[in-house]
């Protein structure tokens, strides 16, 4: 008796606090000035004025090419402007120049920058948002990028990517090394890691580590580089080829290919209790494996069908189906954030990049001139980051994910390729 | 205690219906006033909000030392030619067969030599992909220096993929040249 009282009334409390939930508690919703999921928008004419005081240009050019590279503006010619930088903002100087948001900064000398930044409504003649930066004088680029995220979800409602950087492996004079780059190709940092082999490197997905492959003395060993004391440990080495793994969204296990058994299989490896599992038994190949953001799938390539084609499977490694059945050579898969996208490299002639949906349908060629490879998508979903040789010498480059925009980030002089987007 | 959980179930019963009720007459409200809201929120609204003060930091990374590991064996290249195959292929071709059936008797007349076999690739193919192809070739080799009686714990395969060529000129006979297995006697 007593506990059919109780499992009522743990049934009504239960409704109460989804009446609760479904009940607005915040009544000002903010009001976003272009819908990005919308397919057919209108670019918005934003005017990024250039920031009034010392190093005041370049932080509004960068903020200006941030907002640039998205699609998603119109940037209103500066030689247009009426109103001066360190006038106060008046939407009449504004409105026959067709902006409808205007940022103006003013920077502060001292012993470090004060930015202080206004983004400005010129329908409505309100103030969207002001916020003062501080930063020591050598970030001046990350504190642009970090104003040009605030415009950018003051706009959209989303976060912005612009303070993601990029990994990737660049080959000097036969040896290799591992290189992170904002997402715009500017500040190279060197980790120091060099090999004389070493590829694909992945992000887990707190961006705390990175996981590649490396040969060292005839033998192919999966290291972990750990960001915090940047140490980089081997986690597995054995007889055979030992590359390409991905890690779980909770970082715990690594999906990786070894031929360990005599042909290359899939594996996990609990990173914590070292048990190792083998996922796949084919005669052939199978490789790539790509995890699902939400962990739930993983990507591969396989020839099992006679020729290298993109796969689909749980992470439990059952229920295996074929993605790709357009060309005779589709390999490196990689997942969008939301999972609703896998982008590869197709061979149809040269290597192009390709989106399709993780059930086969809506295949798509992004790239056409010279080969394109290794695509990884950025922690929004908005862009792809891959290597080219269209320039001659192989380079990492950026694109929309709908391939409009692409672009070159590495210098033309540096062999660079296997890139990796930052979680953000 | 069976007074409490009741008098707890009205409280539970009371809150949903009452939520409900509300958002109905909120919802009946005529769409006048609340436009008239709106507006006045945003007049009030001129000064946009303040964001909290943001300063600008990043983690300075220390470099990575990489050691440098000591070679495990002497080798000796050049005894044996390369053996070659066709593209995204990892079958023997007959015309490898007889440099094959010469390592095999090579190694059997020495018995403490090791052998390990390389596998390359072109560059065509992507580079993940390319080191399990260059794994398959060595691995094809292999079986067949075993089936000609050489024992298996004297070889060992490892796979380059595209990352050593041995011609970069962007050719058919290049490329060619690149997809091989290649031997190296460990001493």
């Amino acid at each position: 008796m007593r506990s059919s009282v109780l499992r009522i009334f743990s049934f009504l409390f239960i409704l109460f606090l989804a009446g609760v939930a479904s009940f607005p508690l915040t009544t000002a919703v903010a009001k976003v000035y272009i819908d990005i999921t919308s397919p057919a928008f209108r670019r918005l004419p934003v005017a990024v004025q250039e920031f009034a005081g010392p190093m005041g240009k370049e932080m509004s050019e960068i903020v200006r090419d941030d907002l640039d590279f998205t699609g998603l503006f119109s940037q209103i010619d500066e030689r247009a402007h009426v109103e001066s930088p360190s006038q106060p903002f008046n939407p009449k100087n504004w409105t026959p120049l067709g902006a409808e948001i205007v940022v103006k900064g003013i920077v502060k000398e001292g012993k470090e920058l004060v930015v202080n930044v206004s983004c400005y409504d010129v329908f409505e003649g309100r103030e969207m948002f002001r916020k003062e930066y501080r930063a020591e004088r050598n970030l001046v680029r990350p504190l642009a990028h970090s104003i040009a995220n605030d415009v950018y979800f003051s706009i959209t409602g989303e976060q912005g990517i612009f303070r993601s950087r990029i990994a990737f492996v660049a080959e000097e004079k036969g040896e290799k090394r591992l290189l992170i780059a904002d997402w715009d190709g500017h500040r190279v940092t060197d980790t120091g890691l060099r090999a004389h082999i070493l590829i694909s490197p992945r992000w887990s997905q707190d961006g705390s580590k990175i996981v590649y492959a490396a040969e060292k003395n005839r033998q192919w060993g999966i290291y972990v580089l750990d960001f915090p004391n940047m140490k980089a440990e081997r986690v597995f080495a054995s007889q055979g080829t030992n590359i390409a793994a991905d890690f779980t969204p909770n970082g715990e296990q690594l999906i990786f290919s070894s031929s360990k058994e005599g042909t290359p299989d899939l594996y996990s490896l609990n990173l914590k209790t070292s048990v190792l599992k083998k996922m796949t038994s084919s005669y052939g190949i199978d490789v790539s494996p790509a995890v699902s953001p939400d962990g739930t799938l993983i990507a591969f390539v396989s020839d099992r069908g006679g020729t290298p084609q993109i796969y689909v499977m749980r992470s439990d490694g059952t229920d295996t189906r074929r993605v790709t059945f357009d060309g005779t050579y589709n390999t490196s898969p990689c997942w969008s954030p939301k999972g609703d996208k896998i982008a590869f490299s197709g061979r149809r002639g040269t290597n192009q990049i390709f989106i399709v949906n993780p059930d086969g349908s809506g295949l798509t060629q992004l790239t056409t001139e010279g080969n394109n490879e290794d695509p990884s998508f950025s922690p929004d979903g908005r862009y792809i980051v891959f290597s080219s040789d269209r320039d001659g010498r192989k380079g990492v480059y950026v694109m929309r994910a709908n391939g409009e925009n692409q672009k070159r980030i590495t210098p033309r002089n540096l062999k660079a390729y296997a890139p990796r987007w930052s979680p953000r | 205690m069976k007074k409490i959980i009741l008098f707890l179930c009205l409280v539970a019963v009371w809150g949903v219906f009452g939520c409900a009720k509300r958002q109905v007459t909120q919802q009946l409200q005529p769409g006048g006033q609340q436009q008239e809201a709106v507006r006045d929120t945003s007049v009030a609204d001129k000064r946009g909000e303040i964001k909290p003060e943001e300063r600008i930091t990043e983690q300075q990374l220390a470099k990575v030392e990489t050691k440098e590991e000591p070679a495990r064996f002497k080798e000796e290249r050049g005894l044996f030619d390369d053996i070659y195959f066709d593209f995204d292929k990892y079958d023997i071709k007959p015309e490898a067969k007889p440099v094959l059936k010469d390592i095999a008797a090579w190694l059997l007349k020495n018995p403490a030599a090791r052998l390990s076999i390389e596998g390359h690739c072109d560059e065509r193919g992507t580079n993940e992909y390319n080191l399990a192809l260059g794994d398959r070739r060595a691995k094809s080799a292999r079986d067949f220096l075993i089936a000609l009686g050489v024992a298996s714990n004297r070889i060992e395969i490892v796979s380059y993929g595209e990352e050593k060529p041995q011609c970069t000129e962007q050719t058919e006979e290049c490329w060619a040249k690149n997809r091989r297995a290649h031997f190296v006697v460990l001493r």
